[in-house]
């Protein structure tokens, strides 16, 4: 067993689970059947999959659903073994789950929740500090930060039942960090919070991130939150990494080139625009269009000569279109940064 | 260890403040605990209540009167400690909150065995001990035998908590398992009368292959100096080849969990 460079948090090489799914017709007849004679087989949830994270990375994991995002965090955080290949995280093999080990992670899950739920969440708190054996001085310390980074004034001593779901997930967050975790995996962490909770999340994880140096995981379907937090970027879709590089690169993998936006001074019909790009779209006098990525510079010079043209800004597409691209094109056209 | 107790005391304080949040619980409570003692001496009023019997099985109403009490002194300690942590284990593996306890730097088991209690029927335990106490001051009772008998109970509910552990940790691979409990419920209810008063093949049945007689039945032959020797031995044996093979059964069921998706 080799131990990875002491600059590498998260090393993961040709990670794989497959489970066993029983098969069942509808219907009650198919109940019967299948509750005497189960029909099984072998899915594979993830096929092979390889990265390293530094220690303080931040990585957003995306993928749409069932591509493996919850099995491989699943197996990075010990919960689920793997079928094959290998994992370190901080130095440690995640499935053995020893005590050092579970002291240097957290794994937070949006949709489930540890929280004691009648209880006010001050009390969980205090479960979690005897069993993560917090002493009392890091413990007030952690305590004040959360309380002052996460806005806890005044929900910590209300039972939990009766707090929002904004509320209740900042709690959460606060119960899976007391312990000051080095590698955090976020599973959603902002699934059906409000724009305000899901921005005061994202504020809390970056500056936990950088106050502790934390290596964090971050899957999310808000791409908002990926791209305020992370600078890389790996994409999952059945089983397989197929894009692993910066935000901006993920961006020149779409085809659609970048967009460009203008403010006319004077109308003009959407068959005119189309003629300098594709996917016009004219709105009184705001319109935009998309350009091929080379031609940016020479087309934008025609727009700008042939039009009277108040403002034109170019952007990259939004990060969604990209997704929905690379996801309903197929994996073969994303072509992966280093992976094979 | 002393870091276990410290944190079965943080635990304690938690479960007992959440209960407290709803009172209107403690009148039902206490209502259910009546309710089981006064079935348990039905039982034996029916029993005893024929003209002319004056033993069943060879327990007199006092000694009968015992097992009634070891019987209700489980059901209260099931009912405390035991139930509230294992009808939770089915639903966190349901709910998927299984995997937050199994990341937790502590003894999963032990985890998922002291986290609740429900304070709200110590009055069965109350009872259980009231009625041990007046009957056996109507039985001669030596030092010996009561220590005999603490040493018999203390494995006793050593069984009890491994046969709910095993069953409960079915849940790891079917999910739902209240049907478990009811099980065992429905088998410990026999714990009621002395097992002697039972047919030969129900005594045996009872002994050997779901250990109801060393639940009530041998505690109370200890107290009053009625213990075979081959079952006083039995008994503490039973309590720790069950307490490892449950041990590794939920080892086991931890091993191949795929936690719900989420």
């Amino acid at each position: 067993m080799t131990s990875p460079p002491p600059n590498v948090a998260v090393q993961v090489r040709d990670l794989r689970k497959s489970y066993t799914v029983h098969e069942k017709d509808p219907g009650f007849v198919g109940s019967v059947k299948s509750f005497f004679n189960r029909k099984s087989h072998e899915v594979g949830a993830v096929k092979g999959v390889s990265f390293d994270l530094a220690p303080g990375e931040v990585v957003g994991f995306l993928g749409p659903n069932g591509a493996g995002k919850t099995t491989t965090l699943k197996m990075l955080s010990g919960l689920l073994h793997p079928t094959g290949g290998t994992a370190r995280v901080a130095g440690f093999e995640p499935r053995k789950r020893e005590t050092p080990f579970l002291k240097q992670i957290t794994l937070v899950m949006g949709q489930k929740q540890q929280l004691i739920w009648d209880l006010p969440a001050l009390d969980s708190f205090l479960v979690n500090q005897a069993i993560y054996e917090i002493p009392e001085a890091q413990y007030r310390a952690t305590m004040r930060e959360f309380t002052e980074v996460l806005g806890l004034e005044g929900i910590l001593k209300k039972q939990v039942r009766k707090l929002s779901l904004g509320e209740r997930m900042k709690c959460e967050l606060a119960a899976a960090l007391l312990h000051r975790p080095r590698v955090l995996f976020l599973d959603e962490p902002t699934i059906g919070l409000d724009v305000n909770m899901q921005e005061s999340v994202r504020a809390f994880v970056r500056d936990y991130n950088q106050r502790f140096e934390a290596t964090v995981i971050l899957t999310s379907h808000y791409m908002a939150d990926v791209t305020a937090l992370a600078r890389r970027i790996l994409v999952i879709d059945a089983g397989v990494l197929v894009f692993d590089g910066d935000l901006a690169s993920l961006a020149e993998q779409s085809s659609g080139g970048k967009t460009v936006r203008l403010q006319l001074r004077q109308p003009i019909s959407l068959a005119e625009l189309s003629r300098y790009g594709f996917d016009a779209k004219v709105d009184g006098l705001s319109a935009e269009l998309s350009v091929p990525r080379s031609e940016v510079s020479a087309r934008a010079a025609r727009l700008l000569a042939d039009l009277d043209v108040a403002d034109l800004t170019v952007e990259d597409p939004p990060i969604e279109a990209v997704m929905a691209e690379l996801f309903g094109a197929g994996k073969e056209k994303a072509v992966a940064e280093g992976v094979g | 260890m002393t870091r276990y107790l410290r944190l079965i005391r943080i635990f304690t304080g938690a479960t007992i403040s959440a209960q407290l949040e709803y009172r209107a619980n403690f009148l039902g409570a206490v209502l259910a605990s009546l309710g089981e003692v006064g079935v348990a001496l039905l039982g034996i009023a029916v029993l005893f209540g024929q003209p002319g019997t004056v033993s069943v099985g060879g327990y007199s109403f006092h000694q009968a009167l015992l097992v009634v009490g070891f019987f209700m002194l489980t059901e209260g300690f099931i009912s405390v400690f035991v139930q509230p942590n294992m009808s939770k284990i089915a639903e966190a593996v349901r709910t998927g909150s299984m995997d937050f306890t199994l990341l937790k730097p502590i003894d999963a088991q032990f985890n998922v065995s002291t986290r609740n209690l429900n304070v709200l029927r110590v009055t069965d335990i109350l009872i259980g001990l009231g009625l041990i106490f007046y009957a056996a001051s109507f039985l001669t009772v030596t030092l010996g035998g009561v220590l005999a008998a603490a040493v018999m109970y203390l494995s006793a509910l050593v069984i009890v908590y491994c046969i709910w552990l095993a069953l409960s940790t079915t849940a790891f691979w079917f999910v739902k398992t209240q049907n478990m409990s009811e099980l065992f419920n429905g088998v410990f209810g026999a714990g009621r009368f002395p097992v002697t008063a039972f047919p030969v093949p129900v005594r045996a049945f009872l002994t050997f292959v779901v250990p109801i007689a060393f639940i009530t039945t041998v505690p109370a032959q200890a107290l009053t100096g009625g213990l075979s020797t081959l079952l006083a031995l039995a008994s503490p044996l039973v309590a720790a080849v069950l307490f490892v093979g449950s041990r590794l059964f939920w080892k086991k069921a931890v091993g191949s969990y795929t936690s719900a998706s989420s």
